[in-house]
């Protein structure tokens, strides 16, 4: 057998072993070791990442990509559902990706969780996670695509109501699932059409025999279960509300991994996509009003994982509006670099958050640049990187999007919003640098604040130099699949870099007004808008469960009962026969007059019938 | 004494011989025989009685009182559904105030719940949990919310229909050939003379 394929096969199915042993490990009756989390957990995922190198070397030098087909799970004379792996140059870039970004949070995860007494199990409920995902990412089948997306669906409903206790992290949990749900449906539509008319869930087979068929349907149901998982506009509440989770949780779920299993999806589902313009057009638009939406709910929130959610939720519609330009492995490079400097700015808000004993309003901190340097550092950084500071990792993913979306034939208004979504994202980064980092601090100087801890700084550090180098490395690697446009005007290729210029000189004046004592007079309405969220958790988290709810307890306790005993059935009769007893009656009171009339009326028209 | 009680304490207890000897006491002591023995004899102690269940609408002053009482409520306080043949029966109209604004800092029983034993419960008391509908005041009022987020969505929809109708793209022009424009590769007759294209002058 071929020498690459059996290396290739070999080191991922040993990546999937050393992910599933410790959790079976776990399961054991016998208590686990304190340090269980750190020795095993991390040590597997750190294994995993570097054995996970040789595959992506394989298909850097070779173009090596392999389909494994094991185990037949059911298969009728027609169907056949396998456990069906494809490693192709999405799965072989992304798994080294989300393995290096989960080493790193789990090392820090192992400092951040110290004082949690379940931290074996937290550590449990991460891996089952990333196995999840790697399912979900390495999937052949629609089938397997199901498992892993309900996989990580579920851990991140587990691992947000972690501290159940809290009934805000409960309703965050809830809304989790339920959001996810909503998008499940598009994905179980599409997933029915595909099995009727197509015949098969492989992709290959898939991909082939699409090609007659008008798609818009399955199309339209992939990309409601990408706004559901992705938190696209319309099913985006959880996403900001998913912070109530552990910092880890959010940085490895939240930022990097989960949310962009939406985008994976229909980036794998590409070649169905490439050819209907309707789907195409309805991404362009959803992405383009989710990266503005979200960028001016950032603009005023005030809880430092809040704006990173947000611009999270930002970056997801930027992605998007890549799909719906067409261009799926821009989308996917902005998949990967964006996971490196999310991460990382979670990380460093988290190690803010506990230096300052749980704090996260960034009204009280400040100063932060002098107490944590490092970590300050890390976060001006990885807020360079997302605003796509020419060179970091961030550029090169953004830049290219921001290109392509100015050099297509597309909606005009399309076009508008990322730009003013571009400029944003480079307000609220500074916004949250000047209050964390710069001026001095607003909080009472209690507990002892340093950062001379390792299992801080080295995941930090080693996001930082993903954050530096990862855009650099990937595509300076990767040919792209389709042919940029090289050759614009000049204010077409700058335009990202002045829109971000424009942005932060904005906001840089905005924070001089700070500490001038200007008064005015504050129109009040853009930021109650922005701040409570464009209203939109207001409006649909009251009206909708308040009339769905009230609903079924009116028809349960009441409208069933009331129609089948009173409006149609017992009482019915009696009140659709009492006109027509009434009536009987009246005419037979014995009045001489009526029986006359009556006699009359039928005696003429016995005689009309008897003549005709 | 002390220490053998505590010691007693620590010995692990067999709750299901437990659980045997006291249903096996209860069958003893009840009333009856045989099957209503075992009935009456397993009856628990708590759970509702029949007065205590929801019944009819209180017509008069005194049905009134007696059903105020019957909810642990003031008969000021109390008031029932309107009798409209909806089958609420006597069961006390609460104000439509969700679990979320009560006091966060209050001792109550079930915190969770923000709730006191005995407390009358809302006719949609499962709505109103803290997990789902939330009556809190905003600080904008419900119609000025619906207008500017109805008004956003209508105002974006709006734009990207008006976007469809006038995309955004850059400058194209056919492209120009030097000489005849291609005529004999596009399959033009070799014999005939070709017509002279320009498209635009550089």
């Amino acid at each position: 057998m071929h020498l690459t394929s059996t290396v290739m096969a070999t080191s991922l199915i040993t990546i999937f072993l050393l992910l599933t042993f410790p959790v079976l490990t776990s399961f054991s009756p016998r208590p686990l070791p304190p340090d269980w989390a750190l020795t095993q957990v991390k040590t597997a995922v750190k294994w995993a990442f570097f054995i996970s190198i040789l595959p992506l070397c394989l298909f850097l030098n070779e173009g090596a990509e392999a389909i494994i087909t094991s185990w037949t799970w059911m298969n009728t004379h027609t169907f056949d559902v396998s456990i069906s792996l494809k490693f192709d140059i999405y799965s072989i870039i992304f798994t080294p990706v989300a393995l290096y970004v989960t080493w790193s949070i789990l090392e820090f995860a192992s400092w951040y969780m110290h004082a949690d007494p379940n931290m074996n199990r937290f550590f449990k409920y991460l891996l089952i996670f990333l196995i999840a995902m790697i399912i979900l990412v390495t999937a052949n089948n629609m089938f397997q695509l199901f498992i892993g997306w309900e996989g990580v669906g579920i851990m991140s409903f587990l691992l947000i109501g972690w501290w159940y206790g809290r009934a805000d992290a409960n309703t965050a949990a809830l809304q989790a699932v339920i959001y996810n749900r909503v998008g499940d449906i598009g994905l179980i539509f599409a997933m029915a059409w595909i099995a009727t008319s197509l015949n098969s869930w492989e992709m290959q087979q898939m991909f082939t025999l699409s090609k007659d068929f008008d798609l818009t349907y399955p199309l339209i149901g992939l990309i409601i279960a990408a706004t559901g998982k992705s938190a696209q506009f319309g099913l985006h509440p959880w996403l900001p509300s998913a912070m109530e989770g552990p910092t880890p949780v959010s940085a490895l779920l939240h930022s990097s991994t989960m949310v962009v299993t939406g985008i994976f999806l229909l980036i794998r589902m590409s070649p169905m996509l490439e050819n209907n313009h309707t789907a195409l057009t309805i991404c362009l638009c959803l992405g383009a009003l989710t990266t503005l939406f979200t960028a001016t709910c950032a603009l005023t929130q005030n809880d430092i994982k809040k704006i990173v959610a947000f611009s999270t939720s930002s970056q997801l519609g930027l992605m998007m509006v890549t799909i719906g330009l067409n261009q799926p492995q821009l989308a996917f490079l902005h998949i990967c670099t964006h996971a490196f400097f999310k991460a990382m700015l979670f990380l460093c808000s988290g190690s803010i958050i506990h230096s300052l004993n749980d704090e996260q309003d960034i009204r009280k901190m400040g100063g932060m640049h002098h107490l944590t340097p490092f970590t300050s550092s890390c976060l001006t950084i990885g807020s360079l990187a997302l605003t796509g500071t020419p060179f970091l990792a961030g550029f090169f993913s953004k830049d290219a999007i921001i290109e392509a979306l100015n050099t297509s034939y597309l909606n005009a208004w399309a076009l508008f919003l990322p730009l003013l979504a571009t400029s944003f994202t480079a307000v609220y980064s500074l916004r949250v640098i000047f209050f964390v980092s710069m001026g001095h601090p607003r909080f009472n100087p209690l507990s002892p604040i340093n950062e001379n801890n390792p299992t801080v700084i080295n995941p930090i550090k080693r996001l930082a130099w993903g954050s530096i180098i990862a855009g650099l490395l990937i595509t300076s690697n990767i040919t792209p699949l389709k042919t940029p446009v090289m050759s614009m005007p000049l204010l077409l290729k700058t335009a990202a870099l002045a829109v971000t210029i424009i942005g932060l000189l904005t906001a840089l004046e905005l924070a001089s007004l700070t500490n001038k004592q200007y008064k005015p007079n504050p129109k009040l309405s853009p930021h109650h808008f922005s701040n409570m969220l464009g209203f939109f958790p207001m409006v649909v988290h009251r009206l909708a469960p308040k009339l769905n709810l009230v609903l079924g307890q009116t028809i349960a306790s009441q409208t069933v009962d009331q129609t089948w005993l009173e409006k149609v059935g017992p009482k019915a009769t009696a009140t659709l026969n009492l006109p027509l007893i009434t009536t009987t009656n009246n005419i037979q009171q014995g009045m001489i007059k009526t029986y006359l009339s009556l006699f009359f009326f039928t005696f003429s028209l016995a005689l009309l019938l008897l003549l005709y | 004494m002390r220490t053998s009680e505590y010691v007693k304490q620590q010995q692990p207890v067999n709750m299901a011989g437990v659980g045997f000897r006291r249903w096996a006491q209860a069958l003893s002591k009840g009333k009856g025989s045989g099957i209503s023995a075992l009935l009456s004899g397993c009856r628990a102690a708590s759970g509702m009685s029949k007065d205590s269940l929801p019944g009819p609408y209180p017509k008069t002053p005194e049905e009134r009182a007696a059903a105020a009482k019957k909810y642990n409520m003031r008969v000021e306080d109390y008031e029932p559904y309107p009798d409209n043949g909806e089958g609420f029966g006597d069961y006390p109209k609460l104000p439509e105030r969700s679990q979320q604004e009560r006091d966060p800092w209050y001792q109550w029983d079930h915190p969770d719940l923000r709730r006191n034993w005995g407390e009358p419960m809302h006719w949609d008391f499962d709505m109103y949990i803290r997990n789902r509908v939330d009556t809190s005041p905003s600080p904008v009022p419900w119609s000025t919310m619906c207008k500017q987020l109805f008004g956003f969505i209508g105002f974006m929809l709006f734009m990207f229909y008006v976007g469809e109708k006038f995309p955004a793209y850059q400058p194209v022009a056919p492209k120009q050939y030097p000489f005849n424009d291609l005529y004999l590769e596009k399959g033009g007759d070799p014999e005939k003379q070709a017509e002279e294209v320009k498209h635009y002058e550089i």
